[in-house]
């Protein structure tokens, strides 16, 4: 009894020891078939020519003016630069072009701007003040995220566009006109729409690991409030802030269709480039252009994951504090409180506007107001002509996904968190590789997907393909657990080490502490992430319909570009703005529900 | 049941689909990866729905496999309409629909892989992708079958793009200028366009994605000549034309006022009529009196493995009940000649003046880099 008693707590006590290590193993061994082998098998033909190894197509695209401009010299005729330079200098510093690829690091390094000041008075707001539907309201600053560009198009258009509302708004105010479309500031604007929600929910899950009596300690040993907020606060504030804005700079740099929906080809992008030669099967160009970006965009996340190990930050404890929002009449002297009523109009034009000027088009028509568009989604839920998408299956789907990534994304970002914080030189160049599918543009992962599982392997004579629903989820995961792992590793790496330390010795296998210690102290981050990759799953279209492809298993934003495409109301994107007002409520639904059971469960 | 569809049938959803590589007729050894035409695979795993889109069953011995784009399938569609007219004419046989997302593209990349070509007919295919098709494999795509297609002859001239005859238009769409006649003058030819009272006033759509933006710039290289093309797009540039993704974002921003000429379709009044339509939002410009057509073919795969039905399929396509039914539910033109597809649409779908379009020699080696230096002038400007 006794020793088969022993025998039993042995067996848990080993499988709780492997636990962190088997899944470790498990979670790379996932990225590698859905993620590295079908990227590699792209990006090789941009070093691999005719079976040899070759520099011939980077030196091609390097030494192109088009793509990298006067930098094209450095590939070309490197040792012309001094006397190059020297002239440059004579004639006065006249204006110096850098290409396709500086015009896109460009206006990702202008929309990073943007977004971090529109989402830091965000971050500020939620996290500082209390007011109604502030929890609600925390909840939905995920929603831009999950939006399909074409729908963002459709809401800026009718926003910022010519005759839109905010042209109405201001001729009526006799302030004149903008005009804003195909325009540079458009594209930052519309970048700064989908990336501010970013900066505001990590920064506002960093500003609430706050320990107050550390702020409370300060003060009391005499640091004014400045002085507490530079030295304790700022300090953890600041990870979370470069890290959404590292975030912001890789996606603005890969970003594509709002780009030429909004700004046209005239702002193209280098990802505009990559797509361009994928269609024209032109793939080695392709695999060569996204290959420079993987390098750069990665290049960047080593240098700030460097960055990051140095930062010792230390959360958990109480929360600060919030103050009320409105105090009476005083909140009409508070220079903070009217500085927040600003910021709040400028978020009803940023977010408010497009978001309710596309439900406003979804029940518009050539000739005023129709409900036609929505039914249009019923003749679809009920007809039983073959090959027609349903709306009532691609909510259920989206979900049925969302859940499934939530589940494999989460304890797959824990994982990699937990390796990461371990220390040591590699962990930093292992997570920076393991943070690859953040970085890697989404065409070529596309295409590998395509190339690899969707065709499949002949091995032995038979042919092995991946697809369907359980692929999706998988590869959904794959995109986004980083999220979970860029909230939790800088949370983690803040817990007190004796902690850890001291449920090790009292016997404590390291999966227990992980479960028992660390996860319940850095449980806001752990819900933070869940919502992001829920949301990547929700809004996630090409890899989507690349492994959906024909199974009944499309999801709300396959419907979606499956609507637009149908001209049975005529030329309109108004069954589109309709499924899209759709996937809008449902999304914005499944966040509260998150939300409020995560915040439920909080161990 | 034939092992063709056996193995379809029973191929699995996350791993399985064991498919006779052979049968592809793509798979042997040309360049590139792994599989080179493997034994049979009769092993399958799993159960489940198919790897690739299908529509109605594959119970009865004559099942034809037709590869298309999304919205030519489901609901009140030409696709829909084709099925089960030629179902009911030909008792015992089933069409299914495959649509791959990415087009023709994906079987162009399949055959290149050695990846088995579920499919016996491609739908809706345009002149340039034939070209791509042809360019990036060492064999055919497709066969040769248009000469001795029943129907054929009555096509119409300028839309037998291909002189070897493997793709057979079914319809065509003719690229035009929508414009507005409240606000500017319609525009006469390509030249005028370049004056200062059009400024800032034409959309279009990017040539490397879209249909519509690759034909009118095609057709631009019609009227103003392969030497003097990118000049008169420098000029367009700085007259402040706008290049959208594609027809769509550029029809909405066209509707909400942003600019009062777009490039589209002849076909513009035909979804446009009526009493509450102000149809001066709806004129139609006919540069230099031409209009682009930008038909749209099918053709048979190499590898098909029922030729004979794709062939009865195809010659079904052409007959004048499909004609007028196809050009009716696509909103496109019927490619055979003396076909009136319904007294609506003869009123408000307008053929151009003249017709202009290239043929597959024409493009066959220059239409990539045609498109990729006007996008590099676009990009830089």
């Amino acid at each position: 009894m006794v020793a088969a008693g022993r025998e039993r707590v042995n067996a848990r006590r080993w499988s709780e020891r492997l636990a962190v290590p088997t899944a470790f193993v498990l979670t790379v061994a996932i990225l590698a078939l859905v993620f590295y082998y079908p990227v590699l098998s792209v990006l090789r033909e941009a070093v691999v020519r005719a079976g040899s190894l070759t520099a011939a197509p980077l030196v091609d695209v390097l030494g192109d003016p088009f793509y990298t401009g006067v930098a094209h010299y450095l590939f070309t005729a490197p040792l012309s630069i001094p006397a190059g330079v020297l002239d440059w200098i004579r004639a006065g510093f006249p204006s110096v072009e850098f290409g396709l690829f500086g015009f896109t690091a460009f206006q990702a390094f202008l929309s990073t701007l943007a977004s971090v000041v529109v989402g830091l008075p965000g971050a500020y707001l939620l996290a500082r003040f209390e007011f109604r539907g502030r929890r609600t309201l925390r909840s939905l600053t995920i929603l831009p995220f999950v939006l399909p560009s074409i729908m963002v198009a459709v809401g800026f258009l009718a926003m910022f566009g010519q005759n839109g509302l905010l042209n109405d708004v201001l001729g009526a105010l006799g302030l004149g006109q903008v005009n804003l479309l195909f325009t540079l500031e458009i594209i930052v604007l519309a970048h700064a729409f989908y990336n501010a929600p970013l900066v505001t929910r990590l920064v506002t899950t960093a500003w609430e690991g706050v320990d107050a009596r550390r702020v409370e300690t300060a003060r009391a040993l005499g640091a004014g409030p400045f002085r507490a907020f530079r030295d304790i606060v700022v300090p953890q504030l600041l990870p979370a802030l470069l890290t959404a804005a590292l975030l912001t700079f890789v996606f603005t740099f890969l970003s594509f269709p709002i780009v030429l929906a909004l700004g046209g080809l005239r702002l193209a992008t280098v990802e505009v480039w990559l797509y361009a030669r994928v269609q024209d099967l032109e793939l080695a160009e392709a695999a060569t252009l996204g290959t420079i970006e993987t390098v750069l965009s990665l290049a960047l996340t080593y240098l700030y994951l460097r960055y990051e190990a140095r930062q010792t930050t230390a959360s958990g404890g109480t929360t600060l504090p919030r103050r009320a929002l409105a105090v009476g009449w005083k909140t009409l002297r508070d220079p903070v409180r009217i500085g927040l009523a600003v910021y709040g109009v400028g978020i009803l034009v940023l977010f408010v506007g497009p978001l309710v000027s596309m439900v406003v088009e979804s029940v518009t028509g050539p000739n005023g107001l129709t409900s036609a568009y929505y039914e249009f989604l019923l003749d679809q839920q009920a007809t039983t002509a073959a090959g027609t998408t349903k709306p009532l299956p691609a909510i259920a789907n989206s979900l049925a996904f969302g859940v499934g990534t939530l589940a494999l994304a989460v304890p797959m970002g824990i994982v990699v968190s937990v390796m990461a914080t371990r220390g040591g030189t590699g962990s930093r160049l292992a997570e920076t590789l393991m943070s690859a599918p953040l970085a890697v543009s989404g065409v070529v992962v596309g295409l590998g997907l395509l190339q690899t599982l969707v065709f499949g392997t002949t091995v032995a004579g038979y042919r092995f393909t991946a697809g369907g629903a359980l692929a999706i989820v998988v590869a959904h995961a794959v995109a986004a657990y980083p999220f979970v792992t860029r909230n939790v590793t800088p949370a983690l790496a803040g817990i007190d080490s004796q902690l850890v330390d001291s449920a090790r010795s009292l016997g404590a296998s390291r999966f227990r502490t992980l479960l028992d210690v660390e996860l319940p102290l850095v449980w806001t981050a752990v819900l933070a992430g869940g919502a992001f990759a829920f949301a990547i799953s929700i809004g996630e279209f090409d890899t989507t319909v690349l492994l959906a492809e024909g199974v009944e298993s499309y999801t709300m934003p396959v419907a979606l570009e499956r609507y637009i495409g149908n001209r049975s109301l005529g030329p309109s994107l108004g069954p589109a703005t309709a499924m899209g007002t759709v996937l809008l409520l449902v999304t914005a639904a499944s966040f509260l529900v998150i939300e409020r059971l995560g915040g439920r469960w909080e161990p | 049941m034939d092992r063709r569809q056996f193995l379809r049938r029973s191929s699995a959803g996350v791993a399985g689909l064991a498919m006779l590589a052979g049968c592809t007729g793509a798979g042997e050894g040309d360049n590139g990866s792994g599989a080179n035409g493997s034994s049979n695979g009769t092993e399958t795993t799993g159960t489940g729905a198919d790897s690739t889109a299908t529509t109605g069953s594959a119970s009865s011995g004559g099942t034809l496999r037709v590869a298309t784009y999304s919205s030519f399938t489901g609901e009140d569609t030409a696709g829909n309409w084709l099925k089960s007219a030629f179902e009911e004419e030909n008792s015992g046989t089933t069409v299914e629909f495959l649509t791959p997302e990415n087009g023709v593209n994906q079987y162009v990349q399949r055959a290149k892989q050695g990846a088995p070509i579920d499919a016996d007919l491609y739908v809706g295919l345009n002149t340039a992708e034939l070209v791509r098709a042809r360019k990036k494999l060492d064999k055919p795509l497709f066969q040769s079958i248009g000469g001795s297609l029943d129907g054929a002859d009555g096509l119409k001239k300028p839309l037998r793009i291909d002189p070897k005859k493997r793709a057979v238009p079914y319809d065509t769409g003719y690229i035009s200028l929508v414009y507005n006649e409240n606000e500017v003058e319609e525009p006469k030819t390509f030249d005028s366009l370049l004056e200062s009272r059009y400024e800032g006033d034409l959309i279009t759509e990017n040539a490397q994605q879209s249909d519509p933006g690759r034909a009118f710039l095609l057709w631009s290289i019609i009227a103003k000549g392969e030497e003097n093309y990118l000049d008169y797009w420098e000029q367009l540039v700085g007259n402040g034309v706008k290049v959208l993704s594609d027809w769509e974002p550029a029809y909405q921003a066209y509707s909400d006022g942003e600019a009062p000429m777009v490039v589209s379709y002849s076909t513009d009044q035909v979804y446009y009529h009526g009493p509450d339509v102000d149809m001066a939002k709806h004129q139609l410009g006919f540069l230099n009196d031409q209009g682009y057509a930008n038909p749209e073919t099918m053709a048979l795969f190499e590898s098909a493995n029922n030729p004979q039905l794709a062939r009865t399929f195809m010659e079904f396509v052409l007959t004048e009940e499909a004609q007028s039914k196809i050009a009716v539910k696509n909103v496109q033109f019927p490619a055979v000649k003396d076909v009136t597809p319904s007294e609506e649409f003869d009123k408000y779908a307008k053929e151009p003046p003249e017709t202009v379009t290239h043929s597959y020699d024409e493009l066959a080696g220059s239409v990539e880099s045609w498109v990729e230096e006007w996008s590099r002038l676009v990009a830089s400007g």
